[in-house]
């Protein structure tokens, strides 16, 4: 272990404008939920204060690095804490998935009166325990909630193919890139970096349009459990690919400030490897929700 | 078909697990060792897509769209 003097930053205030723009964030999003007029400029005033606080901190963070201020415990201490992060993510999606699997094959044959019969054999008239649920009660519940019946399905053939494609091939040229920068080629490396950039905002393109679809089609957060987990998964989905394309975005502004080498560049591994997360994900979510 | 799907998630996974030992490891050993997990998950995964699209088009599997409604 090293015995240099470990840097330990003094007076950051980005936390605390951190959790100010969450708050605003979080306000106005619960009052623009309940229609109120100020909830989206709230909203969008928390979104700002979010994107003041990570431009500042990654500056701040990017300062301290290209200066030396980091020693290799340090850079330990951010390898562990990148493992720590990338931890949750797993467990994050493990219990998304895990929603899927109890749906589809515990939940729904339950409610036909498999296993413990504890529920009475026909739910409803034309009630089918078939996965996808496609067929829901088209009442308004107690609480208002009209929920949707016979809502079609999105073709996997479609745009969730395009889409599996354009992300995969998002992960052969990261790799590529990833190539370029450990061989010292700065210029392919960017290219390659421009083309995940590109697959990425391509990729979140042909997912809104997609939502665009199946909204027309009457597949919505309230049509059922499938409903539910369709957009629940795909939808936080797409969420980390746009964390990551802002993160990928900042690494090419990185490299052609020159902040890496063909030996350290920690910061291009951390991101790398959080993009091909994201596209092992992807894959999952297409064979799960879409096919098998 | 739904065996062989797993199996080669099991391996993206291992690759990708692979992947961050290395990078937690770090130095010239870890790097190359995340570099050559990652190409390894690049490769099975778009195996496995190409597998799953070949095997849709022969038929051998139906995409969960195909359930009809009533």
């Amino acid at each position: 272990m090293s015995n240099e003097k470990y840097y330990v930053p003094h007076g950051t205030y980005w936390p605390i404008i951190g959790s100010i723009g969450i708050t605003t964030l979080f306000v106005g999003f619960a009052n623009q939920m309940h229609d109120v007029s100020w909830g989206w400029p709230v909203m969008l005033l928390g979104l700002t204060i979010i994107m003041f606080m990570l431009f500042g901190w990654f500056g701040t963070v990017v300062n301290e690095s290209v200066t030396g201020t980091y020693n290799s415990q340090v850079d330990k201490s951010f390898r562990w804490g990148m493992s720590w992060f990338i931890f949750s993510e797993v467990m994050f999606f493990a219990a998304f998935f895990g929603a899927l699997l109890y749906a589809r094959t515990l939940s729904v044959p339950w409610l036909a009166g498999g296993d413990n019969n504890m529920f009475t054999p026909e739910l409803w008239e034309g009630f089918k325990a078939v996965w996808p649920l496609v067929n829901t009660p088209g009442e308004v519940g107690q609480n208002g909630t009209v929920f949707s019946s016979n809502f079609k399905l999105v073709d996997a053939w479609g745009l969730p193919a395009i889409n599996t494609g354009l992300l995969l091939t998002s992960g052969v040229t990261i790799t590529y890139a990833h190539h370029a920068l450990r061989a010292g080629h700065r210029n392919a490396l960017i290219a390659w970096m421009l083309a995940t950039i590109a697959l990425g905002v391509v990729f979140l393109g042909l997912q809104i349009t997609e939502y665009g679809h199946a909204y027309h089609d009457g597949l919505k957060l309230t049509s059922g459990i499938y409903g539910s987990t369709f957009y629940l998964l795909t939808g936080f989905h797409g969420f980390h690919v746009t964390v990551g394309a802002i993160m990928l975005t900042v690494i090419l502004y990185r490299i052609q400030k020159g902040h890496f080498n063909a030996e350290n560049h920690f910061a291009f591994e951390g991101v790398a490897w959080y993009w091909h997360f994201v596209d092992v994900v992807w894959v999952g979510l297409f064979i799960f929700v879409y096919w098998l | 078909m739904n065996f062989f799907v797993i199996v080669v998630i099991v391996l993206i996974f291992l690759s990708l697990g692979s992947a961050l030992v290395g990078m937690l490891k770090g130095g010239k050993e870890g790097s190359d060792k995340m570099f050559k997990s990652l190409r390894t998950r690049t490769a099975l995964s778009v195996f496995l897509f190409i597998a799953l699209m070949f095997a849709g088009y022969m038929g051998w599997i139906e995409p969960n769209n195909i359930v009809t409604s009533g």
